[in-house]
């Protein structure tokens, strides 16, 4: 990783001086200091958000030299078991395990707690090229998916000579290891810049990354692992698998926000792992490690979004379907190819039924069924279809102000709210204008 | 006010430009960008004389457009938008979900 730090000299507060320019000839916005350094610290973020959706398998020498650098920046002494998991599914797994039983307690050890038939250790699904299954797709009864996963876990920790029970874990140390340095490094940064040039600095270099990567990614993974988990079995394993996600480092998505502190010397161990390996779970003791996805893909604005596939999967088959960033479950998925109009209406879960209906195409549902043109004009065409349970679907159907390539116009449809009564209401609504506002001077 | 695709440029008086705005929009090419395609890698890019980009603390998408001089808006997939001086709001277009709203993402 090339070391170089990038600052932003202070900027000032607030727009200079938000009052009409008399007219004349102005300064050809020259590139100053200011611009070229918030244009370097863009580059840096580009960077780090290419290591925040890397998708290719982790580089375990490079990262476990960083776990051991970060726990030495902390002053602490390296681990002594680093062990490697597929997912974080798995990683939060492993941490519970481990976690759960008193060190020479082996037992009353976690397999205790493990449902029936936990011991069969499952197939090895760990193949990044395959396109990655989600985990529901096995028609096993949910119960014997979550004891699979716990015993492939546990074969997994023994073949790494990491015994639950045998190995005591020590405490949980994120806060040590990523929360203190992070502070430390911030406070460094500001007082460096000052309060405005540390808010220009973060706006220039790390504002993006956190939005894209935390908003969209570690916020939707999160939360669908914390369902996850105690999905099929609650119990107090699987509960401790759930507490144990506060005491994961994100690993690659640490991108976030490392790419405000490139090249900082106290973080040098965190920004190791993150250009190299997945979530991870620092104890004193052991340091669980985690791979990468092997997909993670976003639609225009970086959501989360997947037509054919899991949109996020792991190497184990951990993944999450979603849709313009809303998780849908692994059966709807797999019907969205294959949908009809007659499906789509049969569908009695009103969220379900609008991911159906974004999938199928609004052109090809209004085609199909007894749309009707509530009104047209320069603006548009406002279509009206009846849902039942549900509220109407009203859209505006617009064409493209500039023409394609091969010279035709594009149409693109857009939802509005149900009580919109002209096309021109309906597209002044989607910039946030009212009717009467709403007369563009150009439009391309 | 000036549309290009899904973003909106609406002209408002200087009064209304909120204040502790930070400056945003820099790429790594050094151009100002009001909006940007994750997936597709496009972007709505101003440039022109005098031209500064504002985004509101805490987020990543310019809100604010200042054009002293002039100014012209470009786009990989849309013609080119010239803009006279001014102070602008600058709007992502949005679709409707019941009960919530959502960025257009094409």
């Amino acid at each position: 990783m090339t070391i170089e730090t990038v600052t932003v000299a202070p900027a000032p507060a607030g727009p200079p001086d938000a009052t009409p320019a008399p007219a004349g000839p102005l300064d050809a916005t020259p590139a100053t200091a200011e611009d070229a350094a918030a244009a370097a610290l863009a580059g840096l973020a580009d960077r780090w958000l290419e290591h925040g959706l890397c998708t290719t398998p982790a580089d375990r020498p490079a990262a476990e030299a960083a776990v051991r650098e970060a726990y030495v920046a902390a002053g602490l002494p390296a681990p002594r078991h680093v062990v490697w998991l597929p997912s974080p599914f798995a990683g939060a797994l492993a941490a519970a395990l481990l976690t759960a039983a008193p060190a020479g307690a082996a037992g009353s050890g976690p397999d205790a707690a493990a449902p029936a038939g936990a011991a069969r250790p499952g197939p090895d699904a760990a193949d990044p090229a395959a396109d990655a299954p989600d985990g529901t797709d096995s028609g096993a009864a949910p119960a014997t998916r979550t004891a699979t996963a716990i015993a492939e876990v546990l074969a997994a920790l023994r073949a790494q000579g990491c015994v639950p029970g045998e190995v005591a874990p020590g405490k949980a140390i994120r806060g040590t290891l990523r929360t203190a340095p992070w502070a430390a490094a911030r406070m460094a940064a500001t007082e460096r810049l000052g309060p405005a040039g540390w808010a220009a600095h973060w706006a220039a270099g790390g504002q993006r990354t956190w939005n894209l990567l935390v908003d969209r990614v570690v916020t939707p993974l999160r939360t669908r692992l914390a369902e996850d988990l105690v999905a099929d079995v609650r119990d107090p394993l699987t509960e401790r698998a759930r507490s144990a996600l506060f005491d994961a480092v994100y690993g690659l998505h640490e991108a976030a926000w490392l790419s405000a502190f490139d090249g900082d010397p106290r973080l040098r161990g965190l920004a190791g792992v993150a250009t190299s390996a997945g979530w991870w779970w620092p104890y004193e003791q052991v340091a669980v490690l985690t791979e990468r996805p092997v997909v993670a893909e976003r639609d225009n604005v970086g959501r989360l979004h997947r037509g054919d596939g899991p949109a996020l999967a792991y190497p184990d088959g951990y993944g999450l379907h979603v849709w313009r960033g809303m998780a849908i479950p692994a059966e709807v998925a797999r019907e969205l190819p294959k949908l009809t109009v007659q499906r789509i209406r049969a569908e009695q879960n009103a969220e379900v039924r609008r991911v159906m209906l974004e999938h199928f195409g609004y052109d090809r549902y209004l085609r199909d069924s007894n749309a009707r043109a509530l009104h047209r004009d320069e603006c548009g065409v406002l279509w009206r279809i009846e849902l039942s349970d549900d509220e109407p679907l009203v859209m505006v159907e617009v064409v493209n102000s500039t023409a394609e390539p091969d010279g035709t116009y594009r149409t693109y449809w857009l939802r509005v709210p149900p009580d919109t009564r002209t096309a021109r209401g309906g597209v002044a609504w989607t910039f946030g204008l009212t009717e009467e506002q709403y007369a563009p001077l150009a439009q391309t | 006010m000036y549309r290009q695709g899904d973003v909106l440029v609406h002209p408002i008086e200087p009064a209304d430009v909120p204040p502790g705005l930070v400056p945003a929009g820099r790429d790594a090419r050094g151009r100002l960008v009001l909006a940007r395609g994750e997936a597709t890698g496009h972007a709505h890019v101003v440039s022109g004389s005098g031209v500064t980009l504002w985004a509101l603390p805490d987020q990543s998408d310019p809100s604010f457009l200042l054009v002293k001089g002039y100014g012209r808006l470009s786009h990989e997939e849309h013609g080119p938008i010239a803009l006279p001086a001014g102070s602008y709001r600058v709007i992502r277009q949005r679709e409707y979900v019941p009960g919530a709203w959502r960025p257009v993402a094409d």
